[in-house]
C-alpha cells in the first residue's frame, strides 16, 4: 500500500522542479531582454558622450557658444537621468541575473564622466551649475534609505525648478577609482552628499532654498 | 542572488512541492473521493459523548445518533464530566426513555474531553467504537457510510466530514470554507495513508485498535490528532468517509475562535514532539505525516518572520521618509515611489497563489450542501483566501509560545 502511493510524491517532485526551471528559464529570458535593451540605450549615451567631450575640448579651444555647449550637457544629462530611472526600475525588479548591477555601474561611470568633462565649461560659461548628488548604492542603513529618497524628490523638484542645472546623481559606492578620486578632490567625507558648482559638498540637506541659493 | 531571494525560492518551492501532491491526489483519485463501501457484515457500535455544561445541545447530539440508521449501534454512551449545569439531568431523561442511552458521570471532572471519552470507552463492548462531540449532530446515515471501511481488517480508524451548525456570521460562515477545504485534503491524505488527525464530531475506531494504543492522551490538548498518530504509528490504517456529515458548533467570536486554535496548535506540537523520535520511521507517519506537519509549522513560521521584517523595514523607512518630507516640503510620495515591472518572485507568488486558489474551488466544488456549485460568495472566499489564512502565522507563534511556556489547560 505504502510503496504504492510513493509516484505521487515523486512526481509532484518533477512538476515542482519542472515548474521552477521553466520559471528561471523565463526570468531569465526576461532580465537579459531588459538588459540588452538599456545596453542598446547605454551605447547611444556613450556616443553622445564622446561627442559633448569633444565639444567641451573644442569650446576650450575656441570662442564657440557657451550656451549650446550649455544646452546639449544638460539635454543629455536628462537623458541619461531618465534612463537611470529606467534602469533603476528594472533592475529592482531583476533577482537572477548580475548584468543590469553592470550596466548600473556604467552609468555612474558615464556620470563621472561627464561631471569631469565639465569641470573647465563651468569655470568658463556664466549661468552654468552642476549639481552632483553621490549617493550610496547599496545601504542597508533606514535613515539613510530615507534621507536619500527625500534628496532624490528634492533634486527633482530643483530640476523642474531650474531648468539650466546639469543633475548628476551617482552611486559613490561602486569602486570606481575615478570617482573615488574625484569625491576625495572635492573633499566629499560622507554619503549622501551633494556636491554644487564643484565647490561645496552639502551634507545636511533642510529643503529646496537651501541648494537654490547656492546657485550662480 | 540575495540570501532573501535564495530564502523566498526555497519557501515557494516547497509550498508548490506540497500544493502539487495535493493537485496529483485529487486528479488520480477524483472519483473515488465520494465512495462509500458496502459493509460485509453488521458490526456492533458503541457511541461515546462526553458532555460538560452542554445542557443546550447534549439532547439534540442524543436524539441525532436515535435516529441513525445504522443497525449495528448498540449503545449511547453519554458520559457527564460533571457539568454544573443539568446536562447530566437531561442525560439521564433520555436513558430512561431510550435502553440504548447509558448516562454515566465520571468520579470528579477530568478536566478535558480524553478524561470522559476514556472514562466511557469503558463501558464499550462492542467491535467498533465510535466518539462525538456533545455540540455535534451526524446525519442519519453518516455512521452507515463509515463502517464499510471496517471490512479491512487493518482498518483501525474511520473519521466523518465535518461541516459547520451555526453558521450565523461572517466569521462562521469563513470557518465553512475551511471545514470543507480540510474535508477534501484530509481525503486526498487518505489516499496516501497519511491521515493525521481523526475529528472530534465523529470518528469510530476498532475497539482492538484502541485497546492497543490504551485509549486517549490525556496529557494531549488534542486528544484527536494523537490518538491518530498512536494509530498509524502501530501499522493501523485510517480511512474518511466523505459522504459521512456531522454537522458541529463553532467559534462565533474571534476570542473564542482564537482560544480553540491555540489549543488546536499546542496539542499539535505536542504531539510532534511526543513522535519525534518516528521521523523517518513508522511507515507514512514518519515519512510524510510528521515532516509535513513539521515543515508547515516551519512555513507558517519563516514566512512570518521575512512577511514581518520587510514590513517593518519598509514602514519604518516611509516614516522616516515621510518625516522628512514634510520637513523638507516635498511630495510624500511621488511616481517615483512605484515600480510596475514585476520580478520573478512576483510572478512565482502570483501562480503559486493561482493554483492555491484553483484548489479553493475545487475543495468547495465538491461540497454541495447548498445545491450550487461554490456555495459560497467570492467575498467570503476572498476574506477566507486574503485575511483569515493570513492569521494563522501569527497563531503558531502565539501557540510556539504558549507551548515553550507550559500551556495545558482548556
Amino acid at each position: 500500500m505504502l510503496k504504492s502511493k510513493k509516484h505521487v510524491f515523486w512526481e509532484a517532485l518533477l512538476i515542482t522542479i519542472a515548474i521552477f526551471l521553466i520559471g528561471f528559464f523565463l526570468g531569465m529570458l526576461i532580465e537579459a531582454k531588459n538588459t540588452s535593451d538599456i545596453s542598446n540605450l547605454y551605447l547611444q549615451s556613450e556616443i553622445r558622450l564622446v561627442d559633448g567631450m569633444a565639444t567641451s575640448t573644442l569650446i576650450g579651444n575656441s570662442n564657440l557658444s557657451c550656451e549650446d555647449l550649455k544646452t546639449s550637457n544638460i539635454e543629455f544629462a536628462n537623458r541619461v537621468y531618465d534612463e537611470a530611472r529606467l534602469l533603476e526600475e528594472l533592475e529592482s525588479s531583476g533577482k537572477l541575473t548580475q548584468g543590469m548591477r553592470y550596466l548600473h555601474k556604467k552609468y555612474d561611470l558615464l556620470r563621472t564622466l561627464l561631471w569631469m568633462s565639465n569641470q573647465e565649461t563651468l569655470s568658463k560659461c556664466d549661468n552654468y551649475n552642476i549639481v552632483v548628488y553621490l549617493y550610496e548604492y547599496e545601504t542597508e542603513d533606514n535613515y539613510k534609505k530615507a534621507t536619500q529618497n527625500v534628496w532624490s524628490k528634492i533634486l527633482l523638484d530643483l530640476k523642474k525648478e531650474n531648468q539650466d542645472v546639469l543633475l548628476l546623481p551617482i552611486a559613490a559606492d561602486q569602486e570606481l577609482t575615478s570617482l573615488d578620486l574625484l569625491m576625495a578632490e572635492h573633499e566629499v567625507t560622507q554619503l549622501p552628499a551633494i556636491v554644487i558648482n564643484n565647490d561645496k559638498a552639502i551634507y545636511e540637506l533642510q529643503n529646496i532654498n537651501q541648494i537654490q541659493t547656492l546657485l550662480n | 542572488m540575495e540570501t532573501l531571494t535564495i530564502v523566498y525560492f526555497v519557501y515557494t518551492f516547497i509550498a508548490f512541492y506540497f500544493l502539487f501532491i495535493y493537485i496529483l491526489t485529487y486528479v488520480q483519485n477524483r472519483k473515488q473521493i465520494h465512495e462509500t463501501i458496502t459493509p460485509d457484515k453488521i458490526r456492533s457500535l458503541s457511541i461515546v459523548v462526553p458532555c460538560y455544561n452542554e445542557a443546550n445541545s447534549i439532547g439534540k447530539n442524543i436524539e441525532a445518533f436515535l435516529e441513525s440508521d445504522y443497525k449495528g449501534l448498540k449503545k449511547l454512551i453519554v458520559v457527564d464530566d460533571c457539568s454544573t449545569d443539568n446536562s447530566y439531568e437531561i442525560i439521564k431523561k433520555y436513558a430512561k426513555k431510550y435502553p440504548q442511552v447509558i448516562a454515566c458521570q465520571t468520579p470528579k471532572n477530568t478536566g478535558r474531553a480524553a478524561g470522559a471519552k476514556n472514562y466511557g470507552a469503558k463501558f464499550a463492548k462492542t467491535e467498533l467504537i465510535g466518539f462525538s462531540d456533545a455540540d455535534s449532530f451526524p446525519n442519519k446515515d453518516a455512521i452507515s457510510k463509515m463502517v464499510g471501511f471496517f471490512n479491512d481488517e487493518k482498518m483501525g480508524a474511520v473519521t466523518s466530514r465535518v461541516l459547520v451548525s451555526n453558521v450565523k456570521n461572517k466569521l462562521t460562515k469563513i470557518q465553512l470554507i475551511e471545514y470543507k477545504i480540510i474535508a477534501l485534503t484530509r481525503k486526498l491524505l487518505s489516499f496516501l495513508d497519511s491521515i493525521y488527525v481523526t475529528n472530534g464530531p465523529l470518528s469510530i475506531y476498532r475497539k482492538t485498535a484502541f485497546d492497543q494504543v490504551k485509549g486517549f492522551d490525556m496529557k494531549n490538548m488534542t486528544e484527536d490528532i494523537e490518538i491518530t498518530w498512536h494509530f498509524v504509528s502501530k501499522g493501523w490504517k485510517v480511512q474518511m468517509a466523505i459522504p459521512a456529515k456531522v454537522y458541529s458548533g463553532v467559534p462565533e467570536t474571534l476570542k473564542i475562535w482564537f482560544k480553540q486554535r491555540i489549543r488546536w496548535n499546542v496539542g499539535g506540537l505536542q504531539t510532534i514532539a511526543k513522535y519525534r523520535k518516528k521521523i523517518a520511521k513508522c511507515g507514512m507517519l514518519g515519512l510524510f505525516i510528521m515532516p509535513f506537519f513539521t515543515f508547515s509549522w516551519i512555513l507558517g513560521l519563516t514566512g512570518l518572520f521575512f512577511l514581518g521584517y520587510r514590513i517593518t523595514q519598509y514602514l519604518m523607512v516611509k516614516f522616516l521618509v515621510a518625516k522628512y518630507s514634510v520637513a523638507a516640503q516635498v511630495a510624500l510620495v511621488s511616481m517615483e515611489d512605484f515600480s510596475l515591472n514585476p520580478s520573478i518572485l512576483f510572478l512565482f507568488g502570483m501562480v503559486l497563489f493561482t493554483f492555491g486558489m484553483i484548489y479553493t474551488v475545487v475543495a468547495l466544488s465538491h461540497s454541495k450542501e447548498s445545491g450550487r456549485i461554490i456555495g459560497h460568495s467570492v467575498l467570503d472566499i476572498f476574506i477566507y483566501s486574503f485575511f483569515y489564512l493570513l492569521m494563522y502565522p501569527p497563531l503558531l507563534i502565539w501557540s510556539f509560545l504558549k507551548y515553550i511556556s507550559g500551556y495545558n489547560t482548556w
